[in-house]
């Protein structure tokens, strides 16, 4: 602003044109006009001119104003903003040659006042001129900002409704498993008033078995890791005492930032007490369907054998032509009906768990097979040939149940003989896997027969059903046949199962079964203790877990000693893993990780090696952000040792030196 | 966990799973077993022969390494031989060479034969070292000869 502009200040303004407004100077108008509580100082901070709405905001005169220095006028009257603001809003507005905007919170009259204080600096280049002040009340805006955020803070939305939720306790953890939060479910579910258990570790409320396999901070590792956990189990209460829980633990993150855990925790024990009492119910009723199958089948077989041996003794008498075809008509039905009976002995058996299979009986496949052609060969019809082949590799020798593999088959080769008017029969056997222990061996039987409908392959395998209602009378038979098999194959380590024949007309069925190898007696011993016939599926063990899990996987072996190195290459050779990569040192394994930070599924870590130590090559690949399980494989023993390699990032650890089981064990609850 | 270790250890050797002949106290059975049971073919024993005579080497070229070290007094570099002979001496269950091995790594970490109490006197370390090589030279040559029997050469 230049001075001859200063000067018009004081001039008379000229109303727009039109107007007819009384004419007053521009100071008189910036006086009685100015919408905002405004002061104009000169360079000294001396007051030029007030606005009215000063005068009235601040309950002053004129008089008492113009000429005033500010900062006396504001100290001697106590005005709002008090001299802090003031000095704040002028300086910061001649520091930055600019207009400075200070917010302010004080108390006026005894209640909370909230105002902005603008100061306008007039400069002439580097000279004050004057200074510009308008105080803006934000009081009436400040209240009503209060209010809305209020409404517009869902957290406390949400925290109402958790808040009230009695059934289920939900709470939140921080990052390292510290309640934070506590809500009325959480009381009640568990004992403990929220004062009591803010801050407290989450662990708590686990047993003392799941602290000691460390199974809280295994579930957050996990959480980490999947962003959800959710476990069934016995949780405890503040009491002591203990119920079955759900629980749902999810990672919760705030702008990419994790900032803890929401646990949802649900009390089963009532649904838990229910399913049992159905389920025992159920296998209850079940058993008692299989023992009264049992029962009568014996009952019932006992007569009909009298009945055939009387008839046999009948039929050898002298007997007209007409009786004789009434008595081959009860032979022939009395020898299906014992048929239909020695069935569902078998199936009650197989159902009810108690039909035992053996497993360390000698098996020879190839006479087996040999043995049941040549006795079905009689029934063949006329214009079907019956074929075997035999696979080159097919073991001559091995361990198993041959009864039950024999009447597996001979079930099969017989439907195929049955409903197989002309063409061929045929018996594939293979050799389809080969492990350490045990060979699975293929069967297959292909017929050109009558084949199956679509429809009926579904429940092919299914007791009492029979494919074709028109067919039983042609075909007579249990529908039993087929269920039995596949109980007989599972039982026996393998499957059953049915095609349409590939080239046209009629059916291939086949089943594998498990044999075990004689010399390899210790996995035979082993494997046999599965064998429990009363269970359809075994458990298998952690050897066969981890061999099925090994294909495909890729493990880096960082490993400085060649023979260990050899050694463990060996070992994981036979394990299954044909994909382990090779690190001489710390920072070669840092490098092989970095490359391609999702490409291996484990780490193998020595931890003491030249150039990079396995502890500093874990941390290194765990500041690059790479997850991949590493577990430490070290001879120092020393419990401490392990506790700081597993705070530095590794996942677990194998003592030296390395033994199987031991690794085993460590593979299967990283490598899942 | 060396304590389960221990135990399924235990457990191994009552099922008495493979029959060798005795190998005499300084080398562990069940860990020697172990590498044993990778052999495809019990006859010839291809990948243990392998294994075992590579550590003749390895250990004969480390033991030499361990001379010189001692002559040049350089401690930590007998530590790093101790430690890294211990590796391989332990994956073959020699327990004898193991032990003496991880006493020269203690030693050379100044520190007392079980590496729990420091040992500040440099002089005294390396005279330990020296007792411990000579011993576990005589030690490897035990096994060696064990082993070189079993492999019929």
């Amino acid at each position: 602003m230049t001075s001859s502009e200063v000067a018009a200040l004081h001039s008379t303004t000229a109303p727009p044109a039109g107007l007819h407004v009384l004419p007053r100077s521009i100071p008189e108008a910036f006086a009685a006009l100015t919408p905002i509580a405004s002061a104009l100082l000169d360079s000294s901070f001396h007051i030029l001119q007030v606005s009215a709405r000063y005068l009235t905001f601040n309950n002053l005169t004129s008089d008492e104003c113009i000429g005033r220095n500010v900062f006396d006028l504001v100290k001697s009257k106590a005005l709002v903003p008090g001299l802090v603001s003031l000095q704040l809003a002028i300086d910061r507005a001649i520091e930055t040659k600019n207009v400075s905007v200070t917010s302010t919170s004080e108390y006026r009259d005894g209640r909370p006042f909230y105002a902005s204080l603008r100061a306008v600096p007039i400069f002439e280049h580097d000279v004050l001129l004057y200074m510009l002040l308008e105080v803006q009340d934000n009081t009436a805006e400040h209240d009503r900002r209060v209010t809305l955020n209020d409404q517009l803070d869902t957290n406390d939305t949400y925290k109402v409704l958790v808040d009230t939720v009695k059934d289920y306790a939900i709470f939140m953890l921080d990052t390292k498993g510290n309640v934070r939060t506590w809500n009325a479910g959480a009381a009640l579910l568990k004992g403990y008033k929220p004062e009591e258990i803010i801050g407290k570790h989450f662990s708590i409320f686990y047993g003392e078995e799941d602290k000691i396999a460390e199974k809280p901070r295994k579930e957050l590792e996990i959480c980490l890791r999947e962003s959800k956990v959710e476990d069934e189990g016995w949780r405890y209460k503040k009491d002591g005492s203990r119920f079955w829980a759900n629980v749902t633990i999810t990672c919760v993150v705030r702008n990419g930032v994790h900032i803890g855990f929401s646990k949802v925790t649900r009390d089963l024990t009532e649904r838990k007490a229910a399913e049992s009492r159905v389920v025992a119910a159920y296998e209850e009723s079940s058993k008692l369907k299989s023992a009264f199958l049992a029962n009568t089948s014996h009952e019932i077989r006992t007569p009909l054998h009298g009945m055939l041996s009387a008839l046999t003794l009948l039929m050898d008498t002298s007997l007209t032509p007409e009786q004789r075809e009434l008595g081959s008509i009860i032979e022939e039905s009395g020898s299906v009906l014992l048929q239909v009976i020695n069935d569902i002995l078998d199936y009650s058996k197989l159902s009810s768990g108690v039909f035992s299979i053996m497993t360390d009986v000698p098996v020879s496949i190839p006479a087996l097979i040999t043995s049941i052609v040549r006795g079905i060969q009689p029934s063949l019809k006329p214009r079907v040939t019956l074929g075997t082949n035999l696979g080159p590799n097919l073991p001559t020798t091995a361990l198993g149940d041959p009864l039950r593999y024999r009447q597996v088959l001979q079930n099969l080769v017989a439907n195929a003989v049955k409903f197989t008017e002309s063409g061929s029969i045929n018996i594939d056997a293979s050799l389809v896997e080969e492990d350490a222990s045990t060979y699975t061996v293929r069967t297959e039987i292909t017929d050109t027969g009558i084949g199956i409908k679509d429809v009926a392959i579904a429940s092919l395998f299914t007791p009492f059903t029979q494919f074709d209602a028109s067919a039983t009378k042609r075909y007579r038979g249990t529908g039993l046949g087929l269920s039995i098999c596949k109980s007989l194959a599972e039982l026996m380590g393998g499957a059953i199962s049915f095609h349409p024949n590939p080239n046209g007309q009629g059916s291939v069925f086949w089943f594998t079964v498990k044999l075990h190898k004689i010399n390899a007696r210790n996995q035979v011993d082993r494997l046999s203790a599965k064998f429990v016939a009363s269970t359809l599926s075994p458990v298998p063990d952690s050897l066969t877990l981890v061999r099925e899990l090994a294909p495909g996987k890729r493990i880096l072996l960082a490993e400085d000693n060649f023979i260990n190195q050899k050694v463990m290459l060996m070992m994981l050779k036979g394990l299954g893993f044909g994909k382990v990569d090779i690190a001489v040192d710390g920072a070669e394994a840092v490098d092989r990780a970095k490359r391609n930070p999702l490409f291996y599924d484990l780490i193998l870590m020595d931890v003491s090696m030249p150039v990079l130590d396995g502890v500093s090559a874990t941390i290194q690949i765990r500041e690059l952000g790479i997850e991949t399980p590493i577990i430490a494989m070290t001879a120092n023993a020393i419990k401490e040792d392990v506790t700081s390699y597993l705070a530095r990032g590794m996942n677990d650890y194998v003592p030296k030196p390395v033994d199987r089981k031991v690794l085993l064990k460590a593979f299967l609850r990283w490598l899942k | 966990m060396p304590d389960s270790t221990r135990r399924e250890a235990e457990d191994r050797s009552e099922e008495g799973s493979v029959s060798l002949p005795d190998l005499g106290d300084s080398i562990d059975a069940v860990t020697f077993e172990q590498i044993l049971e990778m052999d495809d073919d019990e006859d010839d024993r291809e990948f243990s022969r392998s294994i075992v005579f590579g550590f003749f080497e390895q250990a004969e070229q480390t033991f030499k390494k361990m001379d010189d070290a001692l002559k040049a007094g350089d401690l930590a570099e007998l530590s790093s031989l101790g430690h890294f002979l211990k590796g391989s001496s332990a994956t073959l269950g020699l327990t004898k060479v193991k032990d003496s091995c991880e006493k020269i790594q203690h030693y050379g970490q100044k520190k007392d034969e079980a590496g729990t109490a420091d040992e500040p006197d440099e002089k005294k370390c390396l005279e330990r070292i020296e007792e411990t090589l000579v011993a576990v030279k005589e030690e490897y040559a035990e096994v060696e000869k064990v082993l070189k029997k079993f492999y019929g050469s």
